[in-house]
């Protein structure tokens, strides 16, 4: 088919397309459904289980800023798929990432072990929350991404993956107890770094060009 | 990718038509459009042949279809279109480095066969005939594909060349077009 014949092809079956809403936007609606979602899960768990986290105010310090980290890296995932964006909030997420891991090493004993921090097992449980508790919200997500545009799927799936883990991670810390933050770190902040690398080697998987979703009229988001 | 005839608002005019569905926007948008995509790839792949260009300007095209609901109307247009090309053009490249990786250059070699029923294509007088004649019943592009392609014995960058067509679209057309004939040829056969 010469191109002439394609544009004219294009413009022939062409069907209304509503715009999508900006990435802020769209990464708002997003983490509310992942708010109600966790927010139902850490509930949940602490009525079955009763087992009150540690608390502090460095505990309370970390989750802010991983739900700071996980708005900012949901923002990145969806400005990734929107043409012509610029490219500054991946370096806010990015920044937000350290920001997080930062407070969990403030927070951290100075005297810890690390043998005995990583050898946690009952860290095990965190691990299965992140992953198990993150996937429907990576579903969602993905799911919201695909509309986009695939300009650079491992961008997209990694700064996605951070999102999730960021916010699964404050799920995990809000209903599973920790000994302390040196834990988190090595073992939540792990998983995260986990998480987004198999993210970006998989996303061209989830989010390439012949992975794309055909537009739609109906629907903003 | 701005002149005095194409404003920048005009193309965000024509996209925001578009994307409600405005036929005669969208073509007249593509067409302005594809002449400077056609140029940025040209610039920026200098050593691909025209097919390859065509092939690349065709991708974007497409690209600008698919995600067209990613364009804000009150975003610039030209930044977004130039967004796509860019990353195509990666993709392309990306793609370009695979097929090199694993494609392995084989000299054609001639085929004999010891027995002679095995050499089906030694067939009667009225079989080229009907080659022929099955040949002429194709569809028009279908004809012209196997024409410069198996009894010229183009190749598919020269072939693309004097029909004017992609090089994907041309060997799509010659697959459809051998079954054709296999289907043809086969009946008559029975």
């Amino acid at each position: 088919m010469n191109t002439n014949d394609l544009i004219e092809d294009l413009a022939r079956g062409l069907e209304p397309s509503a715009p999508l809403s900006r990435p802020g936007r769209r990464a708002a609606a997003w983490l509310l459904g992942a708010a109600v979602y966790l927010s139902l899960i850490v509930v949940g768990i602490s009525v079955f289980k009763v087992r009150a986290p540690g608390a502090g105010a460095g505990l309370w310090v970390s989750q802010i800023a991983a739900v700071v980290m996980g708005l900012l890296a949901s923002r990145a995932a969806f400005v990734s798929v929107v043409p012509g964006l610029p490219k500054g909030s991946r370096v806010w997420a990015v920044l937000a990432a350290l920001v997080w891991l930062g407070t969990l090493v403030a927070a951290s004993p100075p005297d810890f072990d690390w043998a005995a921090v990583l050898g946690a097992s009952h860290e095990w449980v965190c691990v299965g929350f992140i992953i198990v508790g993150g996937a429907p919200l990576m579903w969602v997500l993905a799911a919201m991404l695909r509309r986009g545009a695939p300009l650079s799927p491992a961008t997209t799936a990694a700064f996605a993956a951070l999102a999730v883990g960021a916010l699964a991670n404050v799920g995990a810390c809000l209903s599973l107890p920790h000994a302390n933050s040196a834990v988190t770190f090595a073992w939540h902040g792990g998983v995260v770094v986990a998480l987004v690398l198999v993210a970006a080697l998989t996303g061209r998987l989830v989010f390439g060009w012949s992975r794309r979703s055909p537009p739609t009229a109906s629907g903003a988001t | 990718m701005t002149d005095a005839t194409s404003p920048i608002d005009s193309l965000g005019e024509l996209m925001r038509a578009a994307q409600q569905g405005d036929g005669a926007s969208y073509l007249e948008l593509l067409r302005t459009i594809t002449p400077r995509i056609r140029q940025v790839i040209r610039r920026q792949r200098g050593f691909a042949g025209i097919a390859e260009v065509e092939d690349l300007v065709q991708d974007v095209l497409l690209s600008v279809h698919t995600v067209r609901a990613t364009y804000d109307p009150a975003r610039p247009f030209v930044p977004w279109v130039l967004a796509i090309v860019r990353y195509r053009l990666v993709d392309g490249a990306r793609r370009y480095a695979r097929i090199a990786r694993r494609e392995i250059h084989v000299d054609e070699e001639d085929v004999t066969f010891s027995e002679p029923a095995t050499n089906d294509d030694i067939g009667e007088p009225e079989d080229a005939a009907a080659l022929q004649a099955a040949v002429r019943a194709l569809p028009e592009g279908q004809r012209q594909a196997i024409e410069l392609l198996k009894l010229k014995e183009l190749s598919l960058k020269e072939a693309a060349e004097v029909s004017g067509t992609s090089v994907g679209a041309l060997k799509v057309a010659t697959h459809r077009a051998m079954a054709t004939l296999r289907r043809t040829l086969g009946k008559r056969r029975e």
